[in-house]
């Protein structure tokens, strides 16, 4: 097997003398969809923060390509190829999807931050950009305002992947959407994990997402990592019962049997 | 590899008609307020008798939308970057104070006589200064810009009362000497341009005075002005990459932010053109009628962002358009001045057509909106 795109190992973050993550071995490969599951308050975003370079970790390294990397900012993060797609504040409703595209990256002519933006090419490549990841926009100049919820985060992801993300980091993706934008966005998932050459960290609440689209798991609760493997290691009452934060299933059924 | 196939083959992006010209037309942020100037433009041509249009009152009129114009241009672009400034009026109060007290009294610290260059110089350092620190205020403390702006309105007209009665023993100077024969940077600001526009009016039979001569020589230099705030204000908007991060910042800033736009740059940066444009305006001010007072400016924050409304821009940032701001402008200099050329109105009723107008502004930049995001 292939070395694995980006590593941790022994991850740890505290807060003050909250310990949020405690010593998180991941490693995710290239081609891949990597599913972290957990429940609220397991780590999950700490981790994909720590990640995305928002944080810094108290202990532990990061490994891309097997050399260590230390992010300080979001940009040293994106700089090294991980692109994080955040739930909410992924796109700008009232700007083209154009404008949206090219936010803080636009391409212009003419002296620094003056210069005049080329509206052409960059609808040019938004189009064609969004038409590879499987969304034909037949205006680049509409507001993302008309577009739908999973079609945003398809965009998100599109430019993700345009201003060069090896890792794109996907928090809850799904989690806002209603069914059938969902399934545009694990499409859109699938599409992007057969380029072959970019690795997904997939965050999400929802199993049957995971199950549908995921290589490989790993779960965290309170912190750490209660389990992991691929797919074909894990069944499906595992996943299940890993979700639950290692709790057994039959267990909550009774608890909440006796409420009544 | 389409998107949302439906049983009838329809797809999301059909969702969304594209529509004809006049569909398109519908959606421009600007069409409310240009419905709006046009209906002033006929009503005050006909309830004057076209006096308001004459060399006379067309020159009267420009002038005062222009010096609207000049502050609810950076008025608007602060705007659409999500903020508020409530200290432009006061600011151009500041303004006008201290350009006129070192023409008066020389320049600061005894360093001799002041040139009106000089004297705009100097005070366009301090407002500034000024600007800068409304702005680094507002982004590091993360307050509201409306509080903190509101906070030097009051401070910087407190300030200029304070420095006048100190230094000047009164509120007002008048009767400086008139700059504008003397140097050319006062003309600049004070004097009068396009004068080929009423030459050839004359040159054309109209422009005619009682006596016989050509009646008006040209615009005020503060046309110009607004022509120059205006024109790169659209540029920098709508064409340049700034634009797109001023758009990004109001719309959604944390979403701008982590896109890597320099959000508190920017915003700073408008904070301080506001205070330019304030300066601009009370330089042409000062130096039209090489008078000032204490009192300039008063209310001006205010009419600023009404007419940045009435343009179509939106009180929640993210959308706004110079085009508008220019048509709201003629809007309200129109109304602002329709008591001289109309005598039978009550001055007052400029205010009563201001709330009436800025109420309906907002209901149609909502409608608008909503249109141009396609109702969701």
């Amino acid at each position: 097997m292939a070395s694995p795109l980006i590593r941790t190992e022994g991850l740890t973050k505290r807060f003050g003398p909250f310990t949020a993550l405690n010593g998180i071995d991941l490693d995710v490969y290239k081609g891949e969809i990597h599913a972290l599951l957990g429940d609220n308050g397991a780590g999950k975003s700490t981790l994909i923060k720590i990640l995305a370079g928002v944080h810094e970790p108290t202990e532990g390294s990061i490994y891309i390509d097997d050399s260590k990397v230390t992010f300080r900012s979001p940009r040293d993060a994106s700089g090294a190829g991980i692109g994080t797609v955040y739930q909410d504040l992924a796109v700008n409703p009232l700007m083209s999807v154009t404008r949206n595209f090219f936010m803080g990256r636009e391409v212009c002519r003419g002296p620094g931050s003056f210069g005049a933006l080329r509206m052409d090419e960059m609808d040019r490549i938004t189009h064609d950009e969004m038409v590879k990841i499987g969304i034909d926009i037949s205006d680049p100049g509409q507001a993302v305002g008309t577009m739908s919820g999973g079609q945003r985060q398809t965009l998100a992801i599109a430019r993700a992947i345009y201003f060069g993300a090896r890792v794109l980091i996907l928090d809850e993706p799904t989690s806002a959407l209603g069914q059938k934008q969902q399934m545009e966005v694990l499409k859109t998932m699938k599409r992007v994990r057969s380029r072959g050459d970019i690795a997904i960290i997939f965050i999400t609440h929802n199993e049957v997402h995971s199950r549908l689209v995921a290589d490989r798991y790993t779960f965290l609760a309170l912190g750490e990592v209660i389990g992991k493997g691929t797919r074909d290691e894990l069944a499906g009452s595992d996943i299940r019962h890993l979700m639950a934060g290692g709790v057994e299933m039959a267990d909550l059924e009774q608890e909440l049997a006796s409420i009544s | 590899m389409s998107t949302t196939d439906t049983a009838a083959g329809r797809r999301e992006a059909d969702r969304l008609q594209k529509g004809g010209v006049f569909a398109q037309l519908r959606r421009r942020p600007e069409i409310g307020s240009f419905l709006v100037m046009v209906a002033v433009i006929v009503g005050i041509a006909f309830a004057s008798n076209g006096n308001a249009f004459n060399a006379l009152g067309l020159k009267n009129n420009i002038s005062i939308i222009a010096q609207f114009g000049i502050i609810a241009t950076a008025a608007c672009l602060l705007m659409i970057a999500g903020d508020f400034d409530l200290s432009i009026g006061s600011m151009i109060g500041f303004a006008g104070m201290s350009m006129a007290m070192m023409m008066k009294h020389g320049l600061p610290f005894g360093l001799g006589e002041a040139t009106p260059f000089l004297a705009f110089v100097l005070t366009l350092c301090m407002t500034l200064f000024l600007g800068w620190l409304i702005g680094t205020i507002v982004v590091r403390s993360q307050l509201s810009s409306f509080i903190v702006t509101l906070s030097f309105l009051f401070f910087l007209r407190g300030l200029t009362e304070v420095c006048f009665r100190v230094i000047n023993q009164s509120t007002q100077i008048s009767g400086l000497p008139d700059f504008k024969e003397t140097s050319w940077f006062a003309d600049l600001m004070g004097g009068e341009v396009f004068g080929f526009f009423f030459d050839a009016w004359h040159a054309l039979g109209g422009n005619v005075n009682r006596a016989g001569d050509q009646w008006v020589s040209g615009f005020d230099a503060r046309v110009f002005w607004w022509i120059v705030v205006a024109a790169v204000a659209y540029y920098v908007l709508s064409r340049s990459q700034v634009g797109n991060w001023i758009y990004a910042t109001g719309d959604n800033r944390e979403s701008a932010r982590a896109n890597g736009v320099p959000v508190n740059r920017v915003r700073i940066s408008l904070f301080m053109t506001t205070a330019l444009c304030a300066t601009l305006f009370a330089a042409c001010q000062v130096f039209d009628t090489n008078t000032a007072d204490a009192a300039k400016g008063n209310l001006k924050e205010l009419e600023a962002i009404a007419i940045a409304v009435v343009g179509g821009t939106l009180m929640t940032g993210g959308f706004g358009s110079i085009i508008g701001v220019i048509f709201g402008a003629v809007t309200f200099g129109l109304v602002a001045n329709a008591v001289f050329f109309i005598p039978a109105i009550d001055g007052s009723y400029y205010r009563v057509f201001v709330g009436v107008v800025l109420l309906t502004a907002v209901f149609l930049n909502e409608s608008v909106r909503k249109r141009i995001t396609g109702g969701l």
